[in-house]
């Protein structure tokens, strides 16, 4: 894939003198963005969910002990306690973010107890809400999704074992009851977000979709006249949302040189789908979809949600992660030494994801430097979690907003009076992006005397 | 003091209302009255400068569609005496009456929207020896509910679909939820339902070729199978056919000329771009999005009876039974439709008595009223931490109640007062098939695990879910009767006590305002922004005594309406176990339970003695109103009252007709209440009544009050 035009001298020739005005947001912002207006600049922001928790000790750097009796385990800290990552190595299972090092943030010690199941947190990961409830709420992807929408307020992409399965329902919402599906078929996903520029099939795909919007609109316009004035209003929103709907693909259609440019290719992962070739094909298709603007906010989920593992024979682990979560080793390596090759194995993915946005110019840096990427397991810190604790690891600063030049942290253990929570992350997410919010999720019981309503204020600049 | 801050958030409507002397058609009432009465007595603290609780009554509109909130906050005030404040010039009883007479008339022509609104429609009025003219309903659109959404899918599909997501959800606010008046369709729902009729019309038309010959898969449609098939060379008549065949299934009717030539032009529009089955299901998958699918239609017949008013269209009105009483449609309902045989209100009783006895038409909606009334169905959304000596199973809790329930409902008699104070219980049950006489019995649902005494010695068993009702053993004989004197009825069933309770206390407030809405017909306002609800810590107090700040003055006007009703449930804890004392902490003994170096070691408990008084006040019914001892007294004075029984009416016909009631529909209310007295209390013979009244079979679309207005009994 190439990257050697920027976006910004793409989008230069297509957006002014086509009247930015009469475009879509993205478009809107890269026409502003084109003219110079670095601050229509838009945050993107990527969550990495993978399956089978994660062991907070994969973050803990080389030569440090987790605790001051010297044992790797839980920390009964009542107060932050930080270390700078500059002169420390990290450990093996995130060595792939190394060149990344200086703009790591890992975060130890959040809970979210209110999570907790076995296996997944499900829903609950991203929404701090029970896990075995189904979509209560609106979870965080898709409220920052709303918050800095792209073409697609949020693009959900993922990997199950088995490459039939093409949807996963367990990790997002965009309100209570409102699941938000994770495409798992990278060539599904490719269709769905590329189909206009591919040739034959998918192709023929997004303009069949593109008819059945407009005949829809038209549809229920037609309908809507036969009511009184007061039921009309009842249609009105089925009405704008056909419209909205058949407009973005009329937007897509307009950003097509762009997303010809971009669009991954993909044929040869078609061709021999393997779980690595499939995940890296979601992996770049996220990539493309960040760059040409077709949304701002992605979740790629690994695994996980509603208790899918993966086998990853290419990675020498022919056996899914329900086998070493319990313990069981395979082809002369034990539980850890497979939970650390898949960790790697996803950390690189991620460092890929973050040079390629890295090596795309935006404003007066780089892509990267307007992204977080946010890494965690679905299941907390664990195969059999006890959600004590939620390993999280940050990648970038959107735009300067984040302290993510290198840190450790590891916050104040849980019930103690400066205890933080997952609910006080996603909330300092959302006053990252200007859209504040008083409490997020529902609230954890057995911690009454923690504010859960407060952000982190130690993880903004 | 901030007066109109308030009389917008402190205002409390009783039962109790000046109302009861209102008479509508002698009601001598004006704006300009009315104005000029509020700029004597209000306008010097509510006028245009600095108006007090930043709400100005001196340019205050009065139709009432537009100032609908206000006007309701005036009467809230008015009733209950709250303005004008102390040291201010009280209203004169006839000008409270005026102000009162003109706002109830209102509810005429206007209709409160939300569904806990609908108790300030005036009581009174509604079940009055004079009934208001009866104004039918215009057309209306109502949004499928998540349920019958699913219907649809099975109506279309008939068998289990992977991967269809619910695209529509309801309010997660208190009490009825589906009201006609409050959903759309929004674009993440319609993203989802495009994808979910692409999966359908997948379905639909699965198959596979076996030497060369194309063949269905998986209870695929053979029609649509067919025009699969790239060899064939299809006619537009088939690509009607199955059109036709799409329409059945989703609208249950043929598509017209024009809806046919439309849907051909857009099949024809994606044939062009290429591969032709693929353009036949597009096209089927519009079917599946089109309004008349998503939405139930009820629009009344173009011809005007001599009443002047317009039956529902055959069609609508098959589909509106159906959705009232289950998810699905009633195939032999809809088939009388197309017949045009249901045209008199015996006919459609006819088929409502046959449904309602028909075990194998699914009447989710009747348990579905009874767990949205009730609300005990909250219980599984309260967190709890673990009880580490007996066994808290919510689901179960829920599952017990739904049970008795729909026991009560099928000996259908006196269903009301039975619901209020029956002493029997399902207890710990779920139902499992028995292989050997294939029949559903009941079973024990959760089993307490045995411990492993030689592993875990200091460990104890935890009792069984039958423990929180009261019972050392399983009861074999299900439902069972409870141990005299401690619970009656569904509001002392653990899952309604755990459904109104916190984490980790009782929540009588909440408790008190549901009787207070949905026994006495009254409305509370929400808590007003702003102010924290904290119930004191003092865990050395019982709460009762904890809940001490809501006797502060400015809060004890409303809260004295909740509270009094709600504390008689301090008869059981937070998980609904009945109790005669309150466990709370002993401040003197944990503070000498210290170690040898002065470490404290733990808290110490001791049992205090429960005061379980309550008071019923402003009922609306003299003979309701006093104290009351305990819980089970309260709710049998409550079971017997006429008022109880008619509120519960109003409710039920919220629910199954999806909106409040208007004065208009005094007549349908005490018609069903006649006909739910006359039968000894059936519940479906209220049903029939409910849902043959002019309210559910009537619609006028003009704006004219119609020749039969003023009709007295």
């Amino acid at each position: 894939m190439s990257f050697k035009t920027t976006r910004r001298a793409l989008m230069k020739d297509i957006t002014l003198g086509a009247g930015a005005s009469l475009l879509g947001p993205v478009l809107g912002q890269l026409a502003a963005h084109a003219a110079g207006n670095a601050k229509a600049i838009r945050k993107k922001i990527v969550f990495v969910v993978q399956g089978n928790g994660m062991n907070p000790n994969h973050l803990v750097p080389v030569g440090v002990k987790r605790r001051p009796d010297g044992k790797n385990e839980r920390p009964n800290n009542d107060t932050l306690f930080e270390l700078s990552l500059k002169d420390l190595e990290l450990n093996s299972a995130l060595e792939p973010l190394t060149p990344f090092k200086n703009k790591l943030a890992l975060l130890q010690g959040l809970s979210g107890r209110i999570a907790l199941s076995d296996h997944s947190a499900n829903h609950g990961a991203l929404g701090c809400y029970p896990a075995n409830k189904g979509a209560m709420a609106q979870t965080i992807d898709f409220a920052l999704g709303q918050a800095v929408p792209g073409i697609m307020p949020h693009i959900g992409l993922g990997l199950m074992n088995k490459p039939d399965i093409t949807m996963n329902y367990n990790f997002s919402a965009s309100a209570p009851g409102k699941i938000v599906p994770i495409q798992c078929s990278p060539e599904l996903a490719f269709k769905a977000l590329f189909g206009s520029i591919a040739e034959g099939s998918g192709k023929d795909s997004f303009d069949r979709k593109t008819n059945l919007l407009d005949f829809m609109a038209n549809d229920v316009k037609k309908t809507r006249s036969t009511l009184a004035t007061e039921e009309r209003i009842k249609f009105d929103q089925y009405l704008e949302a056909f419209e909205a709907l058949r407009d973005r693909q009329a937007t897509i259609a307009t950003i097509h040189d762009s997303l010809k440019v971009y669009a991954p290719k993909l044929e040869d992962r078609y061709k021999n789908p393997t779980k690595t070739n499939r995940l890296e094909a979601q992996f770049e298709i996220a990539a493309a979809s960040l760059i040409t603007g077709l949304s701002n906010v992605i979740t790629l989920v690994s695994g996980g949600g509603g208790q899918h593992y993966i086998s990853y024979p290419e990675l020498g682990i022919p056996v899914d992660g329900h086998h070493y979560g319990h313990g069981g080793g395979v082809e002369g390596k034990n539980y850890e030494e497979c939970f650390v090759t898949v960790r790697k194995y996803h950390t690189k993915l991620i460092a890929n994801l973050a040079k390629k946005l890295a090596s795309v110019k935006e404003g007066d840096g780089t892509m990267l430097d307007n992204t977080l990427i946010v890494y965690l397991s679905d299941s907390g810190d664990s195969h059999h979690p006890n959600l004590y604790e939620w390993p999280v690891v940050l990648l970038g600063n959107l735009g300067g907003k984040f302290k993510t030049e290198g840190r450790y942290l590891q916050f104040p253990n849980y019930n103690t009076k400066n205890h933080r929570t997952m609910s006080n992350l996603y909330l300092t997410l959302l006053e990252a992006v200007g859209k504040p919010r008083d409490k997020f999720g529902i609230a954890d019981p057995g911690l009454k005397d923690t504010d859960q309503r407060g952000i982190i204020s130690e993880l903004l600049v | 003091m901030s007066i109109f801050l308030s009389l917008i958030l402190t205002s409390l409507a009783s039962g109790q209302t000046l109302s009861n002397d209102v008479k509508l058609t002698n009601a001598e009432d004006s704006p300009l009255k009315i104005r000029a009465i509020l700029k004597s007595h209000c306008n010097n603290c509510h006028g245009e400068k600095k108006p007090a609780g930043m709400a100005r009554l001196d340019n205050l509109n009065f139709d009432f569609s537009v100032a609908a909130d206000m006007w309701f906050a005036i009467k809230e005030q008015i009733e209950q005496e709250l303005m004008p404040p102390e040291n201010s010039r009280k209203l004169s009883k006839g000008d409270s009456n005026l102000i009162l007479n003109w706002i109830d008339k209102q509810f005429l022509n206007f209709m409160p929207t939300k569904p806990n609104q609908g108790n300030l429609v005036p009581h009174a009025l509604l079940f009055g020896k004079e009934f208001a003219p009866s104004k039918m309903q215009a057309d209306r659109v109502w949004r499928l509910s998540p349920g019958a959404y699913k219907g649809l899918i099975n109506d279309i599909t008939r068998k289990k679909l992977e991967g269809i997501v619910q695209p529509f959800t309801l309010t997660p606010e208190r009490g009825i939820k589906d009201f006609a008046a409050l959903y759309t369709i929004d674009e993440p729902s319609t993203e989802i339902l495009i994808r979910n009729a692409e999966m359908i019309v997948e379905s639909q038309t699965a198959h596979e070729f076996k030497d060369g010959k194309i063949s269905g898969k998986n209870d695929s449609l053979r029609d649509f199978v067919l025009l699969m098939d790239p060899k064939l060379d299809v006619t537009n008549a088939q690509v009607q056919a199955v059109l036709q065949q799409q329409f059945k299934l989703a609208i249950g009717r043929d598509a017209n000329a024009e809806e046919v030539s439309d849907f051909l032009k857009l099949y024809e529009k994606c044939a062009k771009l290429g591969e032709r089955s693929a353009a036949i299901k597009t096209m089927l998958q519009a079917v599946l999005l089109r309004t008349d699918a998503l939405y139930r239609s009820e629009k009344g017949r173009v011809e005007k009876d001599a009443m002047d008013r317009q039956q529902l269209s055959q069609l609508d009105l098959a589909r509106a039974i159906s959705l009232t009483l289950g998810d699905r449609k009633d195939t032999a309902l809809f088939q009388a439709a197309q017949k045009g045989e249901l045209t008199t209100k015996a006919r459609v009783q006819i088929h409502l008595e046959r449904m309602l006895d028909d075990p194998k038409f699914e009447k989710t909606r009747i348990l579905k009223f009874f767990q949205e009334f009730f609300e005990y169905h909250n219980a599984t959304e309260i967190f709890k931490d673990k009880p580490k000596d007996f066994m808290h199973q919510a689901r179960t809790l829920v599952d017990d109640t739904d049970r008795l329930v729909l026991h009560i409902l099928k000996a259908d008699r006196d269903v009301f007062r039975e619901l209020l104070t029956t002493q029997l219980s399902f207890v710990n049950t779920a139902k499992k098939m028995n292989k050997q006489t294939r029949q559903e019995e009941i079973v024990r649902a959760v089993i307490p695990p045995t411990v492993n005494e030689n592993k875990m010695p200091r460990q104890i068993a935890p009792s069984g879910v039958e423990s929180v009702y009261g019972l050392k053993e399983w009861p074999t004989v299900q439902p069972t009767v409870l141990p005299e004197n401690t619970r009656i009825g569904i509001l002392m069933q653990p899952s309604w006590l755990v459904a109104f309770s916190t984490n980790f206390d009782n929540d009588p407030v909440r408790r008190g305002r549901w009787v207070r809405e949905r026994l006495l017909g009254g409305t509370v306002p929400d808590l007003p922004i702003g102010v924290i609800a904290q119930v004191s810590d003092e865990k050395n107090l019982v709460f009762r005594d904890r809940l001490k700040v809501t006797r502060e003055k400015s809060c004890w006007n409303c809260h004295s309406k909740m509270d009094e009703l709600g504390l008689p449930f301090e008869n059981f804890d937070h998980f609904g176990r009945f109790r005669i004392s309150e466990t709370v902490l002993d401040l003197e003994a944990t503070s000498k339970n210290i170690d040898k170096k002065g470490m404290p070691i733990g808290p110490i408990h001791h049992e205090v003695d429960l005061n379980t008084k309550g008071l019923i006040s402003f009922s609306g019914e003299a003979t309701l109103n006093g104290p009351v001892n305990n819980p089970r007294e309260m709710i049998q004075r409550l079971a017997k009252s006429d008022r109880v029984r008619q509120v519960f009416i109003r409710h039920a016909f919220r629910f199954f007709m999806g909106r409040n009631e208007t004065l208009a529909d005094a007549k349908a209310l005490q018609d069903a209440d006649n006909a739910y007295v006359k039968s000894q209390g059936s519940f479906k013979a209220l049903l029939v009544s409910l849902l043959t009244s002019d309210s559910f079979l009537y619609r006028n679309n003009s704006n004219s009050i119609p020749k039969s207005v003023g009709e007295t009994k």
